[in-house]
């Protein structure tokens, strides 16, 4: 009986080879998908990780508070403006001294799409050998709820209100993966947290391919307090965007994109929004302008990996 | 404070005399999940999903949670496969 129930268990199971190194008790939010990233990198990247991370949701549990910390991993604190920059330089110094560790830079959508996005750039140009991950969450959540650039269009938040002269956010979100991908960099990704088992050997491919330099991971992180949705339903929320393909997973090694999971018959993008409180407003019209956004950036993603397989240059002869 | 009972070795930049911050988030919870350990398959899922990491294998046959520091979201109830977890009010637990 015993051994039957242990067949049952989930292969998700055996990427946790380590400990938890962070306290049980800390002050995230009921439900919230950053807590479940944060606890799931150091128990599969192993806990001899250096995290280095800018202000955000992240930061009051992995900086500390007072004199005291709510986790034993090495935790650097900088900036917005110079997150890349710093874990750049903590890199170099491992390299340097000849020291085997990871550098994990753990940043918000803010800081990688928006404030940070020079110097992220200009580090995955110069292929540094570290892990950049980016839990989005879709907005400034920290410092309450205001949109950022990947913020999706129709979205409600503080600075893009709903009412007689706003109807949430006008503009659509900008692909941070992609943009990444196109950068070449030894390895790109997409993540959720509803594919666990996917994100626990994306986490494993982007440790080995720092070997070789930059290492991205762009992870769907929704957020219960900032969206409008019920906690239990965090999961749920990660599986419809990747149902609908609000939110592809997918992967680029040195820039070849290949898809890790291909929805065969993708929901419409309302089965998505009805969970969340910042898209109830949409009327038809605003729902079809998500739904041709997102169907345009599928058909580019699907166009990108096709090419890759089969576009070759033309082959100039010896002599 | 809660004692932090859960790490079997000090790291290798933290000091094992100075115990780590840890709130009773217990206390936030305004449902409590109950595991039905006949419905339970042993599957896993409500263990890798919960956020806290709070579920707890007990004698390899079924899961249960830590309710000192379970905050009572509800993701173990949603994921679970066989509806084997109920979240009941915590007031009807209340002394």
């Amino acid at each position: 009986m015993t051994q039957k129930k242990k067949d049952n268990l989930t292969k998700v199971m055996d990427y946790l080879k380590h400990e938890d190194p962070f306290s049980k008790g800390v002050a995230f939010c009921p439900g919230c998908g950053l807590e479940l990233l944060i606890r799931f990198i150091p128990q599969v990247l192993g806990n001899d990780i250096v995290i280095t991370g800018t202000p955000s949701c992240s930061a009051p549990v992995l900086l500390g508070q007072n004199n005291q910390t709510w986790h034993k991993l090495s935790y650097f604190g900088t900036l917005m403006t110079g997150a890349a920059a710093n874990a750049t330089g903590l890199a170099r110094y491992y390299r340097k001294a000849g020291i085997e560790n990871t550098v994990v830079c753990f940043n918000g959508d803010g800081t990688a799409a928006d404030i940070g996005f020079g110097n992220l750039s200009g580090a995955a140009e110069r292929n540094e050998p570290f892990i950049y991950i980016c839990y989005d969450n879709e907005g400034y959540m920290n410092t309450g709820i205001q949109k950022s650039g990947t913020t999706p269009f129709g979205a409600t938040t503080t600075t893009t209100p709903l009412g007689s002269a706003s109807k949430g956010k006008n503009l659509r979100r900008m692909n941070l993966a992609l943009k990444m991908a196109m950068h070449k960099i030894p390895y790109a990704a997409t993540a959720t947290l509803s594919d666990l088992d996917d994100l626990a050997k994306k986490l494993l491919k982007a440790k080995e391919a720092k070997k070789r330099g930059f290492a991205f991971l762009h992870v769907f992180a929704p957020c219960t307090t900032g969206w409008g949705f019920a906690p239990e339903n965090t999961i749920e929320v990660c599986r419809r965007a990747v149902k609908t393909n609000y939110f592809p997973l997918w992967e680029a090694v040195n820039g070849k994109i290949r898809m890790t999971k291909t929805v065969k018959k993708p929901k419409p993008v309302t089965t998505y929004t009805e969970l969340i409180k910042k898209f109830a407003h949409l009327s038809e019209e605003d729902l079809q302008i998500l739904q041709d956004d997102v169907d345009y950036e599928y058909c580019m993603l699907g166009g990108l990996s096709v090419l890759e397989g089969e576009c070759q240059l033309p082959v100039s002869s010896e002599d | 404070m809660s004692s932090n009972k859960y790490f079997k070795h000090e790291g290798p930049w933290s000091d094992a005399n100075d115990p780590l911050m840890c709130s009773d988030t217990g206390d936030w919870r305004t449902k409590r999940p109950i595991v039905d350990k006949d419905k339970c398959i042993f599957c896993g899922f409500c263990a890798i999903y919960c956020p806290i990491q709070v579920m707890e294998m007990i004698e390899e046959s079924y899961f249960s949670p830590d309710l000192g520091f379970c905050k009572g979201c509800g993701i173990c109830a949603k994921e679970c496969p066989k509806n084997a977890i109920s979240m009941m009010p915590e007031g009807d637990f209340k002394k």
